[in-house]
């Protein structure tokens, strides 16, 4: 069993870090939330309302996005082409709207191009819109995919692992963002994270996953003084 | 100015469909019959397309979804139907037996899928060859001259501007479709599936809108080809015209909108050129097949679009409306070096 008896609380606007050793079970945890994975026991609540087993694509219109460990985007296509998949449930799905145009809201894409625009500046990629990802760095990679999560509005953003592969530059970038989008774009973020310097930066709260168990949470400074997060996660025991 | 942007000019619709109404000023009969076929195979190809290189599903069932818009389109209109109505019947019922055959694609994964298609082509064949009450099985049956608003269109001139109209409404349609959320769900179907549901798309009800759209473009390009050639056998919807579609795309270009019309132009052409070894057919098919899977993965509108020649075909409606924008913000970028930006380049490949 990857995750055995959790019980997590994640409060509205807040950014909730979760670490723990590799095979803790967070990955896990996290594609149960987003619906990747089946839970056996248990139940998972999304504003009041039990979301267990609503199917993948219905979570999304609801609020819940989420990123991946490793970057998924369409390589032959570009930035803003990748952005727009996530808006998929924001746009008509009747054809004579979204492919025709018929109707108040006029060109098909148009709302959906401006709400792309708008978070392709603010994570200061919008000079790339048009560029094919094929050619782009592993942090543009990483923004693009950031892009695509954030670009509905998203109550809830599931990042894992967002600053693999990035250099320290793009790292306090992403580390400033994380603030921005918790503070001015009112999303709750759930940060799955191995660089622990970024997730006791950001975070509100902190959980330390081991053996697919909660062994702490709470403030990030007080879970990292924390002797059983030390033997178990640092490697570290306190009478050495 | 580049090439590229002639293609990409407002007026290039317009352009290029009184191209296609003048083109019977300057062809014999012979020629005119070879672009007839030309245009049907245009949207036999993005019938393919549709289902292979945007949704990424391997079916293998696209030549019988032809036959049976050509067989239905035939048979309906020997009922006295208009023409129109006809066509769109035929592509109809291929539309709604591709969504039948797309149901196994929920399920199985690419090699499944394509045995159970091919499976199901070479049934067709056989219903179309032993149905003889309805189909008069391997004899072929003639299909009727069709009327179009009381003018019946005797030549392969007259046959011309019913297929060219029908053709290009159709094409700009796909354009247009596939620009919008649908082409893009496509696409991201084919690349994963899984985060495509994570982005909130229904990933049955879309292949399933893929089938049913790639049958539908089949069925009405088999009804055109089948007025077109005049004449239709249960042989015309083999195995063989399944590799004519495959070798349309992958020449063409997968995954590209000019790369089925520059794949249709090559391949329909080609053997006329080469009559002289008309036996080496089918061999030609398969070498070129071989050649561009191999060598030219991105087919000859790649080539195209490298040089310039084809322009860019970005999934999203009015995205040239974004260009000003994406200056400005490059303006931006350089000035402050915010976000990703070019220096994390070196450091980080």
């Amino acid at each position: 069993m990857a995750v055995n008896d959790v019980s997590m609380h994640i409060d509205r606007g807040r950014i909730h870090g979760l670490i723990g050793p590799n095979g803790a079970g967070k990955s896990t945890l996290f594609n149960a939330m987003s619906g990747l994975v089946p839970i056996s026991q248990g139940s998972i609540c999304f504003e009041g309302v039990d979301v267990t087993h609503l199917p993948v694509h219905l979570r999304a219109p609801r609020g819940i996005r989420r990123t991946f460990q490793h970057v998924q985007l369409m390589e032959d296509r570009t930035v803003l082409e990748n952005v727009l998949v996530g808006m998929h449930s924001s746009i008509s799905t009747n054809p004579f709207k979204s492919v025709f145009g018929l109707g108040a809201e006029g060109s098909p894409d148009k709302a959906a191009r401006e709400a792309a625009r708008e978070v392709l500046q603010f994570l200061g990629i919008g000079h790339i819109a048009l560029t094919e990802m094929g050619g782009l760095t592993i942090a543009e990679h990483r923004f693009a995919e950031l892009a695509r999560a954030l670009v509905a509005r998203p109550r809830l953003l599931l990042l894992d692992e967002p600053a693999a592969g990035l250099s320290l530059r793009s790292t306090e970038a992403l580390d400033a963002l994380l603030v921005r989008i918790r503070d001015e774009w009112g999303a709750t973020i759930v940060l799955v994270e191995h660089r622990i310097d970024l997730v006791l930066n950001v975070s509100d709260v902190v959980t330390v996953l081991d053996n697919g168990s909660i062994i702490a949470s709470g403030r990030g400074q007080d879970v990292i003084e924390d002797s059983g997060v030390k033997r178990a996660y640092l490697g570290v025991d306190e009478e050495e | 100015m580049r090439i590229s942007a002639f293609f990409e000019a407002r007026w290039f619709p317009a352009l290029f469909l009184l191209f296609l109404l003048v083109i019977p000023l300057t062809t014999n009969n012979y020629f005119q019959f070879v672009i007839n076929l030309v245009l049907c195979y245009v949207l036999i190809g993005f019938g393919q397309q549709l289902i292979l290189g945007y949704a990424g599903q391997f079916s293998f069932a696209n030549a019988a979804f032809m036959g049976i818009g050509a067989y239905t389109t035939s048979i309906i209109f020997t009922l006295n139907v208009p023409i129109l109505i006809a066509l769109m019947a035929g592509g109809l019922l291929a539309a709604l037996v591709a969504c039948l055959v797309g149901l196994p694609a929920l399920r199985l994964s690419r090699v499944y899928l394509a045995l159970a298609t091919i499976a199901f082509g070479e049934m067709t064949t056989w219903i179309l060859t032993h149905w003889n009450s309805v189909t008069k099985g391997g004899d072929g049956m003639y299909s009727p001259v069709p009327v179009f608003f009381g003018y019946s269109l005797d030549t392969d001139t007259e046959r011309y501007f019913l297929i060219a109209i029908v053709c290009f409404v159709m094409v700009m349609i796909a354009q247009r479709m596939l620009a919008s959320k649908f082409g893009r769900a496509f696409i991201a179907i084919r690349e994963n599936e899984m985060v495509a549901s994570c982005n909130g798309i229904n990933i049955p009800l879309y292949k399933t809108i893929a089938f049913a759209l790639s049958g539908f473009y089949a069925g009405v390009g088999g009804g055109l080809y089948a007025i077109a050639v005049n004449y239709i056998v249960p042989d015309n919807y083999d195995l063989f015209q399944l590799v004519i579609h495959f070798a349309l795309v992958m020449v063409g270009g997968l995954g590209s909108m000019y790369g089925v019309i520059v794949g249709a132009l090559v391949l329909t052409t080609l053997p006329e050129v080469l009559r002289d070894f008309q036996h080496y057919q089918e061999m030609l098919y398969g070498v070129l097949l071989i050649v561009f899977i191999v060598f030219i993965p991105r087919g000859v509108a790649g080539f195209l679009k490298d040089w310039k020649i084809l322009p860019r075909e970005i999934l999203v409606h009015g995205w040239r409306e974004e260009i000003p924008h994406v200056r400005e913000a490059a303006k931006t970028a350089a000035v402050f070096n915010v976000g990703a930006g070019a220096e994390d380049r070196g450091a980080e490949h």
